[in-house]
């Protein structure tokens, strides 16, 4: 009831009006490929798989933006992921993720194949490039968002977003505004399986660009460089428990593509850094995940992990404080588990890949 | 030294020579750093009420300091007189280390309140932004929770037992109990909370608590020197405090009842306040409380700086672990005025302090020393070096226990018999 | 040189944790929630005022939100900002980040000639992100997000960003003017300097707009300017910790995580 008194409302007023309406719209589902030195980033192949999986509920088309430079081989692997077209702008200008450059391309593309709904990673460049777009366009965005549903009869997107520290979900939708954009998580939605011998074709779109229309510049990118723990979303932290044994942890955060932490004891007793140290009187951080190994689980280094997302942890002591603090618990020495999980992870990835 | 003895010297012809009458190269440096600055001194008088004056950098203070065990070269608590005299501002990570033990206070033969001194220093340093990494972050989670923890102020009554506590009532309750915020968020602390919740029904006293309207009573910031936020958090309180026509406060950690009894103004002129030793002290010798049989154990006591030369009580808690049959009380090394601080006074709770520099880490030998198996505290704080000490030494069977909760120990029976007479 | 103008957008939310829905009506419930300033704001303005002790200037507070704001932005006062300009008018309300970009933008533009624009790189409530390019787009400037580190060359009017990117970071530069988001958490806010603290507080220290007060146009801002609604409100599944003990040989525990780690990554 409320949805249709506002739906009345907006009706009655002269409302901001996008650039294109429904009425235009191509029933396509566009997702912007983002690629980073001629690799194509993972969340835009999952949202090729998700963008499939809505497209064929409707029978619509799949199309994938791809920007860059000498990076047409990606357009195989896009078509092989989902895409039934894939619309690909080279231009030297286009190396580097600016939005200067991106914005420009990005906005003509889309006014040229006016897609219905424009997908793309919740990722620092994602987030940059569609929260400009969607001012441009006059579009609606939903950001980072945990699912999205396309319903057959309207043709409406509905996103479903978490707000207020992941306490309340909500379903956003932008009915009458188009193209309906959103970020959405890397990795909410599964990578479907590539098919080399899906047919799809490749449409080579003209980036109108001159080196006066840029006016930012990328110095330089670094990649792997320097402690930050307040920035790494899988945390593997050890305790007094893993006696020292951080080679073991590391291979696991190596393997989930993050870092290592550590509680005060073993700091003190020389065996890493005081700069890996969590807790009150070292680092608080929110993790997505923290693998907690080894800690009992005092207060003061709690603290220092309480928001994490998720919290594993493993002791051989079943009374330890720590379970109190963990969504998963292990009651179990950390020297085996450890390597045994980071076995089925280098697994998982092997034969995924 | 007469010009004819130097031209009486054979000189070595080296670039370098350092004639006699030049002034050594240390002091030349130094020198140049001596820059007194009239209005820091002015400053500090002010702040000090002209506390630093009466120095006369004997070094008694340098030499009673426990960093002076722990470190080869102790804190020169000396040279902190002299640069507060001076009227320099140092701003370095020694101002950071006092824990506020006040050993020194004891021995200061010019009775100078040396703990002051160094607050009002570090209040300079806030003036200055020149404070340790991570104290801003403390004050902001006092200020927009209501703890220096970090936790939601909306858990603060988490820790009690469903109905087990009453909000605060004049007309019904003799006391106010105070939690204080570790007590009600550190996990460790909250046994003593519910230890010292089961003693006070036991003993029937009548008493209710403040729930989440409870407000920090901001030790944490006065400790980290932030005088002037310290003062609008003690009047915030103190206001409260006389809306809700409090007569009696009983108070869990030596921390708040320091601030409540020596910072906080008139409010000891109005509230009668107790640390909980205080008044179970008060309760076993009314026969109140009965503490019934507990296992035997040989128990050393271990003075919490803030309640023992902080506030001169170094009887209440004796009493108490005095009443509990079978516990054999012995002293460390240290005790009474000369207890050794565990090391997390003067803010030292939220800074870290180096493996091999805890001062808990020989208190726990102490108490090993002299064949104590439990060694008992009334301090969360202290709870917490000494147990972390305790571990990080392997002394697995040294357990550290709170007044409450030794006497809880084991009494359930006991106290149930006391509370129906 | 002339004095660099910067602007702080700021905003205060209730405390996640406090928040509810009220299954039946499907609405918020925020009622009893208390309030604080954005925690990634906190971090803007520690960003801008570090900027002005290290190269001079002024810098201002902008805030879109009821009159209750005027309570908590003050503190922004107390750490060294100049003066705030707080946006509040029924007609702004119900806006998503269209039109509140759109506002924001305006109000800017009121204020005049500024060079440098801090965020938060998101809120706390909404989380979405969308704020700082949008207004950037609607003032057609220059932005660079999620920056951890900022430097100034005053020769070349530009700013030298070290921006966050999965794994790394990356260094761009942009000239002014220029919208900036500051990354959360990437330093540690001054307390609040108690010697200007009580005049902070005071009311002439709060300029507030109303629509008619601000060139705006009445299709752009609040509920009419924005494209986006909510059509559905939940409880999110509890935050309490699951406390979910695993067992098994290790081979089996290793695979139950396995699985749970593809999930939550």
């Amino acid at each position: 009831m409320a949805r249709m008194a506002l739906l009345w409302k907006r009706l009655m007023t002269e409302n901001v009006k996008s650039l294109f309406g429904v009425d235009d719209e191509a029933k396509a589902i566009w997702v912007f490929l983002e690629q980073m030195g001629g690799s194509l980033e993972g969340v835009g192949l999952e949202l090729l798989a998700q963008g499939r999986r809505m497209a064929d509920d409707v029978g619509w088309q799949v199309v994938a933006l791809l920007l860059g430079d000498q990076i047409g081989h990606l357009a195989k692997e896009a078509i092989a992921y989902g895409a039934d077209e894939v619309w690909l702008a080279e231009h030297s200008l286009l190396k580097d993720y600016t939005v200067d450059a991106y914005g420009g391309v990005v906005c003509d593309a889309l006014m040229k194949g006016k897609p219905s709904v424009f997908l793309a990673g919740a990722t620092p460049n994602g987030r940059d490039l569609l929260g400009r777009l969607a001012v441009r366009m006059r579009a609606g965005l939903t950001a980072d968002c945990t699912d999205l549903r396309l319903i057959a009869d309207t043709g409406v997107v509905i996103s479903e977003v978490t707000g207020f520290g992941g306490g309340i979900l909500a379903l956003i939708e932008a009915p009458t505004h188009r193209p309906q954009m959103s970020t959405v998580r890397p990795g909410v939605f599964p990578l479907g399986e590539p098919d080399a011998s899906r047919g799809g074709h490749v449409i080579d779109f003209q980036a109108l660009l001159s080196e006066d229309m840029l006016q930012t510049e990328v110095v330089e990118t670094v990649v792997g460089a320097g402690v930050d723990l307040t920035q790494v979303e899988a945390l593997v932290i050890g305790g007094r428990g893993i006696d020292g044994n951080f080679d073991m942890l590391r291979e696991l955060a190596d393997a989930l593509g993050g870092d290592i932490g550590a509680t005060r004891p073993p700091v003190d007793d020389g065996y890493i850094k005081r700069e890996r140290q969590i807790g009150q009187t070292g680092v608080v951080c929110r993790p997505k995940v923290a693998i907690v190994c080894g800690v009992s689980g005092a207060f003061h280094f709690v603290v220092g992990i309480q928001d994490a997302d998720t919290v594993i942890a493993i002791n051989t002591d079943p009374e330890a404080p720590m379970f109190e603090f963990a969504d998963y618990c292990i009651v179990g020495d950390a020297a085996e588990i450890v390597p045994a999980l980071t076995r089925a992870l280098t697994l998982e990835r092997v034969l995924s890949a | 030294m007469s010009d004819k003895v130097i031209d009486e010297i054979e000189l070595p012809a080296d670039e370098t020579r350092v004639l006699m009458t030049d002034p050594p190269q240390s002091e030349t440096v130094e020198l140049e750093a001596l820059v007194l600055d009239d209005e820091l001194w002015d400053q500090l008088i002010e702040l000090t009420g002209g506390a630093a004056a009466p120095c006369y950098q004997c070094g008694v203070c340098t030499a009673t300091c426990p960093w002076g065990t722990v470190r080869e070269e102790p804190l020169s608590v000396r040279t902190m007189m002299r640069q507060a005299q001076l009227g320099l501002f140092d701003g370095n990570e020694d101002l950071w280390l006092c824990t506020a033990c006040k050993q020194c206070e004891v021995y200061c033969p010019r009775g100078v309140p040396i703990a002051d001194v160094f607050r009002a220093l570090r209040q300079l340093a806030w003036e200055r932004q020149q404070v340790l990494e991570g104290l801003p972050n403390v004050l902001w989670s006092v200020y927009w929770n209501n703890n220096p923890l970090f936790q939601p102020p909306s858990q603060r009554t988490a820790w009690a037992d469903n109905g087990q506590l009453h909000d605060f009532d004049p007309a019904e309750h003799e006391f106010l109990l105070y939690v204080g915020c570790t007590a009600s968020y550190d996990r460790r602390a909250q046994n003593v909370a519910r230890s010292v919740v089961k003693l006070l029904n036991a003993s029937g006293v009548k008493y209710g608590t403040l729930g989440e309207g409870e407000p920090c009573c901001g030790e944490a910031v006065l400790s980290m020197g932030h005088s002037p936020y310290f003062e609008e958090l003690a009047a915030k309180a103190t206001s409260i405090f006389q809306e809700q026509k409090v007569k009696k406060m009983v108070v869990i950690s030596p921390h708040c009842y320091d601030v409540f009894q020596n910072h906080y103004g008139e409010l000891k002129d109005t509230v009668e306040i107790y640390h909980y030793t205080q008044l179970l002290a008060e309760l076993v010798e009314s026969g109140r409380l009965e503490l019934g049989a507990s296992p035997e154990l040989k128990a050393t006591f271990h003075d919490p700086c803030l309640l023992g030369r902080g506030n001169n009580e170094y009887e209440a808690p004796r009493k108490v672990i005095g009443a509990i049959p079978s516990i054999e009380l012995v002293e460390m090394e240290h005790t009474g005025i000369d207890s050794l601080c565990c090391g997390g006074g003067g803010g030292r709770m939220w800074m870290e302090t180096e493996a091999g520099e805890r001062f808990s880490d020989l208190r726990v030998q102490e108490a090993v020393d002299i064949g104590a198996e439990v060694v008992v505290t009334a301090c969360p704080s202290c709870i917490a070096c000494l147990e972390d000490s305790a571990k990080a030494q392997g002394l697995k069977d040294l357990r550290v226990l709170d007044v409450a909760e030794l006497a809880v120990l084991g009494q359930d029976g006991a106290l149930v018999e006391a509370a129906n007479d | 040189m002339p004095e660099l103008k910067i602007v702080v957008c700021m905003k205060v939310v209730p405390k996640p944790e406090e928040v509810g829905v009220d299954t039946e009506t499907m609405r918020l419930d925020r009622e009893n929630a208390r309030s604080e300033m954005n925690p990634p704001d906190m971090n803007a303005l520690e960003m801008a005022l570090d900027f002005k002790d290290r190269y001079g200037g002024s810098v201002d507070i902008l805030s879109m939100g009821p009159p209750f704001f005027s309570d908590i932005l003050p503190v922004g006062l107390a750490m060294g900002a100049n003066h705030i300009y707080l946006l509040s008018d029924r007609g702004f309300g119900g806006a998503d980040t269209l039109a509140t970009t759109y506002t924001l933008a305006q109000g800017i533009r009121k204020i005049g000639d500024v060079d440098l624009i801090f965020c938060g790189e998101e809120s706390s409530d909404g989380a979405t992100g969308q704020v700082p390019p949008g207004i950037a787009e609607w003032l057609n400037i220059n932005q660079i997000t999620m920056v951890n580190r900022l430097d100034y060359d005053a020769k070349r009017k530009m700013v030298r960003g070290q921006r966050e990117i999965p794994g790394g970071h990356q260094i761009v530069d942009t000239p002014l003017p220029s919208v900036i988001s500051v990354a959360t958490a990437s330093n540690e806010p001054r307390f609040m300097d108690y010697r200007i603290k009580p005049s902070a507080f005071e009311d002439d220290r709060i300029t507030t707009w109303a629509a008619k007060d601000m060139d705006v146009d009445p299709g752009l801002i609040g509920e009419p300017g924005s494209p986006t609604i909510v059509s559905g409100l939940d409880q999110a599944p509890s935050r309490e910790r699951r406390m979910e003990f695993i067992g098994g040989t290790p081979e089996d525990i290793a695979l139950k995580l396995a699985e749970i780690l593809e999930d939550r990554l």
